[in-house]
C-alpha cells in the first residue's frame, strides 16, 4: 500500500519544492513520485504540452464508427474511427461535464450522453440536444434552449490525431511537431522494424501499480535490472555472455529510448538451442519440463530476443522472442498508474507463428514470467520514498561512459530521461 | 393483407403540426402536406421518443431529442443522428374517413 502521508499541518510530506542536485539526472529527488504539485505540471506540461500520447492501434478500431475509450495523462477521450480517418476527442460532455461514452470499446455512428441526452458524431460535433426549440403543451409552447445557442460552438474538445504505421497518437498541443519528427531518427527504424507490415489485434491485459508513472518509464529504460530482479531469467539462465546490447537515448531530447538484447549468431534460436544446451538453472533441479515457451521463430533482419523501446509518455514498444506488444502507461494520481498490453501479430502470420506469439504473452503483463516483478518493485519504490521527498535516488551505473550505447549494464538512458524530463517540466 | 383503421376525420390533421394516433395498438404519426396525408410510425429509430412531437420543416419532421430529420413522404433518414429509416403506412380517406394500414407497413424502398 502506498499511504498518504500527512502532516500535523495537514501538508503532504513529498508536497515540497523539487530540486535535482545533478543536471545529468543522476540524482533524482522523490518528491517528483509523490507530489500531487508535480503531478499537476506534469499533466499541463507534459499530456496538455507538445507531446505526443498513444492512445491506440489502429487495429482495435477496425470499422467505421468502431471506438475506445482511454486516457491522454489522467483526462478521459475517445479514439474513433470516422469516414475521414480518425477523431479524438475529450469524454466529457460540453453541456454540464458528464462522461459520454461509458463503454471501454464498441461501435456507434453518435454518442448520447445519459444526462440530458446530448448527442455528438463521432467526430465529436454537437449533432441535438432535446427540446432545442421547447415544448408543445396544449396550445401553448414551452421555450426551449436560449436562441443564441449554436451546436456547432458546444462540440466535444477534440485532440489532433496522428496515425504512424498502425500507431495512433493523440495530443492537446497545436506546437507537437509531426509524428515522425516526434518519434525522431533514433527511434524510427526500429518502430518500423517492428510495425513494418499490416497488423492484427490480439488483446489485451489490464493491471494497476500503486506507484508512479515514471517509475515504470525508468524501469523500461533499465537494462540493468534484467538479470538481477527477474528470477526466471536467472533461473533458467536466459541472459549469457556473448549476447550484444544496445542502449540508445533520443538525441533530441532523451525522453525515448532502445533497448535490445541480440543473441550471437551462431545461437540462432530455438526451443531445440535451449534442450540441446540442458539449460537448466544455476540450483540444480530446475529445468523447464518444456522449453518451447522459449522459443524464437526469425522474423527479422535482426534476430534480437528483446526490443523494449518507451514512446514518451504514453507508450512502450515491445518485441520479446515473438511477443509482440504496444504497452500503454496511464498516470491515475501521483502514486498509481494502470498498465495495458496491447499483444498484437502480423495479418500474415503462420498458425505456428500466432500460436507461439499467444504463448508468449505468459511472459509479459500483470503475470508475466519475466515482467510481474516490475511492477512490484516500482511500488516498493513508492512506499519507501513517500516520506522523504527531498531525498535523492543515486544513479551512477555507467555515468563515465554517458556515450557508451552497447551496454546494459547501464543506466544511462535513465540519467537521459531525467534530464529530459527536467527540461520538459522546467526543473 | 390490407387492414385499414380509422383514425379520424380530415380536419383533424393540419399542415402545422403531426398527430399522434393510435391504429391497432401501433403508435402512428399523421402528417399533412398540402392536400395529402402521411402516416409514420410514431418512434425515432435513433432513440426512443415519439416524432409526433417534433416540428415540420421543409417536407420533414425534426424529432424533439436530437433535431434528426426524416422525410415524412418515404421515411427516409435526412440529418444526423437518424440513420435507419422510420416505417411508413398506407394511409387513404375513405367514406369521409382517414384510415391507416398497419398491416401494410412498407419498408423504405
Amino acid at each position: 500500500m502506498a499511504e498518504t502521508l500527512t502532516t500535523d499541518s495537514g501538508t503532504h510530506a513529498a508536497d515540497r519544492d523539487v530540486f535535482f542536485p545533478q543536471p545529468d539526472g543522476s540524482r533524482v529527488p522523490y518528491a517528483v513520485f509523490s507530489s500531487q504539485e508535480v503531478y499537476d505540471r506534469e499533466q499541463e506540461r507534459i499530456y496538455r504540452g507538445p507531446h505526443w500520447s498513444f492512445v491506440a492501434l489502429a487495429c482495435e478500431i477496425p470499422n467505421l464508427n468502431d471506438f475506445k475509450s482511454t486516457f491522454v495523462g489522467d483526462t478521459p477521450v475517445v479514439v474513433t474511427r470516422t469516414a475521414d480517418g480518425f477523431a479524438c476527442w475529450v469524454n466529457r460532455c460540453a453541456h454540464r461535464g458528464a462522461i459520454v461514452c461509458r463503454e471501454k470499446h464498441g461501435n456507434a455512428a453518435s454518442h448520447t450522453c445519459v444526462y440530458h441526452q446530448w448527442n455528438y458524431s463521432c467526430e465529436g460535433d454537437l449533432q441535438g440536444v432535446p427540446f432545442r426549440r421547447g415544448q408543445k403543451q396544449g396550445d401553448i409552447m414551452l421555450v426551449g434552449m436560449a436562441k443564441a445557442f449554436d451546436p456547432a460552438q458546444h462540440g466535444l474538445r477534440k485532440l489532433r490525431v496522428a496515425e504512424y504505421k498502425g500507431l495512433l497518437f493523440a495530443t492537446f498541443s497545436d506546437d507537437t511537431p509531426d509524428i515522425e519528427d516526434y518519434l525522431g531518427p533514433q527511434m524510427l527504424p526500429w518502430v518500423d522494424r517492428l510495425f513494418h507490415k499490416p497488423i492484427v489485434y490480439l488483446g489485451c491485459t489490464r493491471q494497476y501499480s500503486k506507484s508512479n508513472w515514471k517509475l515504470y518509464f525508468e524501469n523500461v529504460k533499465d537494462p540493468y535490472h534484467a538479470s538481477l530482479l527477474h528470477l526466471f531469467h536467472t533461473t533458467f539462465n536466459i541472459f549469457r555472455v556473448g549476447m550484444s546490447a544496445r542502449s540508445i537515448p533520443d538525441a533530441t531530447h532523451g525522453l525515448h529510448s532502445l533497448i535490445t538484447v541480440t543473441k550471437p549468431s551462431v545461437e540462432t534460436n530455438t526451443a531445440s538451442a535451449y534442450t540441446d544446451q540442458k539449460i537448466r538453472s544455476m540450483q540444480d533441479g530446475f529445468a523447464l519440463e518444456d522449453p518451447y515457451v522459449l522459443g524464437q521463430i526469425p522474423e527479422y533482419e535482426e534476430n534480437c530476443t528483446n526490443q523494449i523501446q518507451p514512446i514518451f509518455p504514453q507508450l512502450v514498444i515491445q518485441q520479446i522472442h515473438n511477443t509482440l506488444v504496444a504497452r500503454q502507461l496511464l498516470p491515475k494520481g501521483p502514486s498509481n498508474f494502470e498498465l495495458v498490453f496491447h499483444f498484437f501479430g502480423y495479418e500474415d502470420d503462420t498458425p505456428e507463428l500466432r500460436e507461439l506469439r499467444l504463448l508468449q504473452a505468459n511472459l509479459v503483463g500483470p503475470a508475466g514470467y519475466i515482467s510481474m516483478e516490475d511492477t512490484e518493485a516500482t511500488e516498493l519504490v513508492q512506499r519507501g520514498t513517500a516520506r522523504d521527498g527531498d531525498k535523492t535516488s543515486f544513479m551512477g551505473m555507467g555515468l563515465d561512459a554517458p556515450d557508451q550505447t552497447n551496454s546494459n549494464i547501464t543506466e544511462n538512458l535513465i540519467r537521459r530521461f531525467w534530464a529530459g524530463y527536467q527540461r520538459t517540466m522546467g526543473y | 393483407m390490407s387492414n385499414w383503421h380509422d383514425v379520424g376525420v380530415p380536419t383533424d390533421f393540419s399542415e402545422d403540426e403531426p398527430r399522434a394516433v393510435m391504429a391497432a395498438g401501433e403508435p402512428v404519426a399523421v402528417f399533412r402536406l398540402g392536400d395529402e396525408l402521411f402516416a409514420l410510425h410514431d418512434l425515432c429509430t435513433h432513440e426512443r421518443v415519439p416524432l409526433s412531437e417534433g416540428f415540420i420543416e421543409d417536407g420533414c419532421i425534426e424529432c424533439p431529442l436530437h433535431q434528426g430529420l426524416f422525410d415524412i413522404r418515404t421515411g427516409a433518414p435526412r440529418k444526423a443522428p437518424c440513420t435507419v429509416p422510420v416505417r411508413t403506412y398506407p394511409i387513404r380517406i375513405a367514406d369521409g374517413r382517414v384510415e391507416v394500414d398497419v398491416a401494410g407497413a412498407e419498408a423504405l424502398a
